[in-house]
């Protein structure tokens, strides 16, 4: 048997041979295994390199690179994009740049020495996206992608730079990030029909823990803080009517940037329902008990294909007559429901490996039960899930290809718009496969990765 | 009394949210003409099943969805056979000492984890099989047993043939045969194991029961006069189809690799971690009492990192089981895409899709079942 549950020994450094010899001839049948695996390595490479450099019909992909990305998206709002683009990077940027703060704070009170992250540390951490982009920009014929790459790659740097910021604006930087990020949604969405309902959520939780209560009394506290949500999402709502600038709305999204966008949407939804649903599995009602675990086991038990079919084929019957929802928004509802099932088992798992002594100690202050909850328990239990809630975003994102067996243009299907052209009926399936499989593999594995990374730093499963 | 209120409030707006959904759905149906009963499953389906000669266009709906749980739960089996062996061999493979085994096993895991099934099913359907570089059936690739004038395998990139048995009569007879030299290996098993508990002398136990079966097996075979031969594959006169052996169609190859090779990636994974996940005394220990490589393996780690492993691997089986329902993008007929396909040809939706979700429930809560089960007898017995 070849295995070993342990690593080989280090090998010293400088001597290439040694290497060779310990890592791959160190007894007979490593010798043979190795030998077998460099010829078929050379044969696969050989064929790989005249694929992609000889052989492949790229053009199938190259000229349909705006469909691969946007799809039917109408090509005279494409600047809302670009746009939805800058906000983005800035978002990310000011986010990742609020985080290193905080990390930094952190390390001085703890009387550690911080390390900034490098830029060759964030290069290594997204080599596979920065790949996939260059690979896009390398395709592109046009000036115009470099020109939006770049400047979303400076407006993150500056938005990077607010690990600067003093510790008293952290919070604000974080509602910053919040704001950006819907800001992009809506530049895109335009702000007609409901858009004012998620932008006025958002402004009001941020106003909610942003308003500085500290020093008064419990029920004034509470007072002004309902106030200054109702005032918040009152003012958004204001500004809605008087704008009411008409935009793209989800129906007319397709291609990668339906894909992210539907992915994002639908954990967002799913997320507060997921939890309720595991604190409502862990609770000593037993009614509710009941009614948790046999939403989240009926919802675990059938593959994801069948919600989306009810959801294509049912869930507009199940609506008062005269709703009319596009299949996007049918899709989003179903991949709500069944993300929320897996949300909830995940929570679930973070509030079991809460030590009890954690809730015990707050009774013993005097709390009631929704202040543990809210104070206590899920801050700690949700801290502890978050690699398995980016798994869960992975897989979810993976699924989000399930959408072109109902009919909607995401990612994947956008390869029916590129074969449907006369040039490439027959042809290039394979080249517009691989490109497709890279776009979703370079995504996948950057956020596995850091998933990965995420676990470490949070030593969960150390504790 | 809070509870009390509490538990009533939350059964009633449940209860008042599904009232008000099936409400609207049977106003929203009557209105549209549509029943809400279950007699279409007996009604014919209009439409044939490629590949599938005993089904026409007059039989039941019944009759498809069960040709639909069989076609299911075939995809299923083949895909956990090849998901297990690749899962095994690249898991292991991950923790060879052989730096380049190592690499190219991570390589594979990385890869096919990363990516969307339903891609790589796609891939397989389109770029291997449809649009790929295999003849069509009628100039189907013969490869021969070298020597012989008989195919080992017809590829084409419609249909594969492969060896078949073909039956010659008194099949019945032998499988009897057959089940009795089952029943009397599961005895010679029992037998070894208490000779080698009560005497201390070596079971052999694999030996002799593998021994019975063979016994049984051939023995038979010969008194009965060849029961059944060997056939290998051809094309009928005409080359529309394969005439003898046995035929796979692109979907269910398509399905199967595919899957079998995305749950594979998953597979190794739990592998290499209930492997790694052993503590390293066990080995040390093991190593101190002489055992070497082969039983260090076999005797104290494999059957630690088994214990860990089995239950997430039974989970990654019942995922593989409800990922067969992607057989629909590559024209398999399981059974969401007979589903699919029946609904489109105009049968009730609804009621399509209950006894879809059920099927596909029950096959879950089956697994789940084994699952616990398992767990039950894996539990660590603790003093």
């Amino acid at each position: 048997m070849t295995a070993a549950a342990e690593r080989a020994p280090a090998v010293p450094k400088g001597s290439a041979l040694a290497w060779i010899k310990e890592r791959l001839f160190r007894n007979f049948w490593s010798g043979v295994l190795s030998v077998v695996l460099i010829a078929i390595l050379a044969y696969a490479g050989y064929r790989v390199v005249l694929f992609v450099f000889v052989n492949g019909r790229w053009e199938a992909v190259s000229r349909n690179l705006t469909n691969f990305m946007v799809g039917r998206f109408p090509r005279g709002e494409i600047w809302r994009l670009v746009a939805q683009m800058t906000l983005l990077g800035l978002a990310l940027g000011v986010a990742a740049g609020t985080a290193s703060g905080s990390a930094r704070d952190r390390a001085a009170e703890a009387g550690l020495q911080y390390d900034p992250p490098s830029l060759a540390g964030t290069l290594r951490r997204f080599w596979s996206l920065i790949a996939f982009v260059l690979v896009l920009l390398a395709m592109t014929t046009t000036v115009g992608p470099w020109l939006v790459a770049a400047a979303v790659v400076i407006l993150g740097y500056a938005g990077w730079q607010s690990w600067r910021l003093p510790r008293s604006l952290r919070m604000v930087s974080w509602v910053t990030t919040a704001l950006l990020l819907l800001a992009s949604f809506q530049v895109v969405s335009g702000t007609d029909g409901r858009a004012w309902v998620p932008v006025a959520l958002v402004v009001a939780a941020a106003s909610w823990l942003g308003v500085p209560v500290e020093r008064l009394q419990a029920r004034l506290r509470r007072v002004v803080s309902l106030a200054a949500v109702t005032v918040a999402a009152a003012v958004v709502f204001g500004v809605y009517s008087v704008i009411g600038a008409p935009g793209v709305g989800w129906d007319n999204w397709s291609g990668m940037n339906l894909t992210l966008w539907w992915s994002a949407i639908v954990i967002v939804l799913a997320f507060p329902i997921g939890v309720l649903l595991a604190l409502a599995r862990r609770s000593t009602l037993p009614t509710l008990r009941y009614l948790a675990t046999t939403y989240i086991e009926l919802i675990r038990g059938v593959p994801l294909i069948t919600l989306l079919f009810m959801g294509q084929f049912i869930l507009g019957f199940m609506l008062p007559a005269g709703t009319n929802l596009s299949s996007i928004s049918r899709s989003i509802a179903a991949g709500t429901l069944f993300t929320a099932a897996y949300v909830a088992e995940i929570v679930r798992g973070g509030l079991q490996s809460l030590p009890p002594g954690q809730a015990e100690a707050g009774q013993a202050l005097g709390m009631g039960t929704p202040a543990i909850t809210r104070k206590i328990v899920l801050p700690q239990a949700l801290r502890a899930v978050i690699p398995a809630m980016v798994g869960q975003f992975i897989s979810l994102f993976k699924d989000s290809s399930l959408l072109f067996i109902i009919g909607v243009t995401e990612f994947l299907a956008v390869r029916g718009i590129a074969h449907a052209q006369p040039d490439f009926r027959v042809i290039a399936h394979a080249e517009t496969l691989v490109f497709v499989a890279v776009g979703y593999w370079a995504i996948a594995f950057a956020m596995s990765r850091e998933s990965q990374r995420l676990e470490r730093k949070l030593g969960v499963g150390e504790r | 009394m809070f509870r009390v209120v509490g538990q009533i409030v939350a059964m009633a707006a449940v209860g008042a949210l599904i009232w008000w959904l099936l409400s609207n759905l049977s106003t929203n149906l009557n209105r549209a003409g549509i029943g809400t009963d279950f007699g279409f499953l007996t009604r014919p389906t209009q439409f044939t099943i490629p590949y599938f000669t005993t089904f026409n266009a007059r039989s039941p709906v019944w009759q498809m969805v069960l040709v639909g749980v069989k076609n299911t739960l075939l995809a299923g089996f083949i895909g956990v056979l090849i998901a297990s062996l690749v899962g095994l061999v690249i898991g292991i493979a991950r923790l060879s000492t052989n730096w380049l085994a190592a690499r190219l096993a991570t390589v594979f895991v990385e890869f096919f984890r990363n990516i969307p099934p339903l891609v790589v099913i796609i891939f397989f359907g389109a770029a291997v099989f449809t649009f790929g570089p295999l003849p069509i059936l009628g100039e189907a690739t013969e490869i021969k047993i070298p020597g012989s004038s008989n195919n080992l395998l017809l590829l084409s990139n419609d249909r594969w043939g492969i060896p078949g048995l073909a039956a010659q009569g008194n099949v019945g007879a032998y499988l009897i045969v057959f089940a009795l030299g089952v029943v009397v290996a599961v005895g010679m098993w029992i037998w070894r194991t208490r000779v080698n508990v009560n005497t201390g002398a070596p079971h052999h136990r694999l030996l002799w029961s593998l021994g019975a079966m063979a016994l049984f097996g051939i023995v038979g075979y010969l008194l009965l006069g060849g029961p059944f031969v060997i056939e290998w594959p051809s094309l009928s006169e005409n080359r529309r189809v394969i005439a003898s052996g046995f035929a796979m169609n692109w979907g269910f190859m398509a399905l199967t690799g595919a899957l079998g090779l995305y749950t594979a990636s998953h597979i190794a994974e739990i592998i290499r971690g209930s492997i790694q996940a052993v503590p390293k005394g066990q080995t040390e220990a093991s190593s101190a009492l002489a055992l070497n490589g082969f039983q260090r393996y076999r005797f104290v780690v494999l059957p630690q990192a088994l214990r860990i492993a089995v239950p997430p691997i039974i989970n990654q089986y019942l995922n593989l089981v409800k990922n067969t329902s992607l057989g629909l993008a590559v024209a398999y007929a399981e059974l969401a895409a007979l589903t699919s396909t029946s609904i489109a040809n105009g049968r009730p939706a609804v009621q399509s899709i209950v006894v879809m979700m059920a099927v596909y429930l029950t096959f879950s809560l089956t697994i789940s079942l084994i699952l616990n089960i398992v767990n039950r007898r894996l539990e660590l017995v603790t003093r």
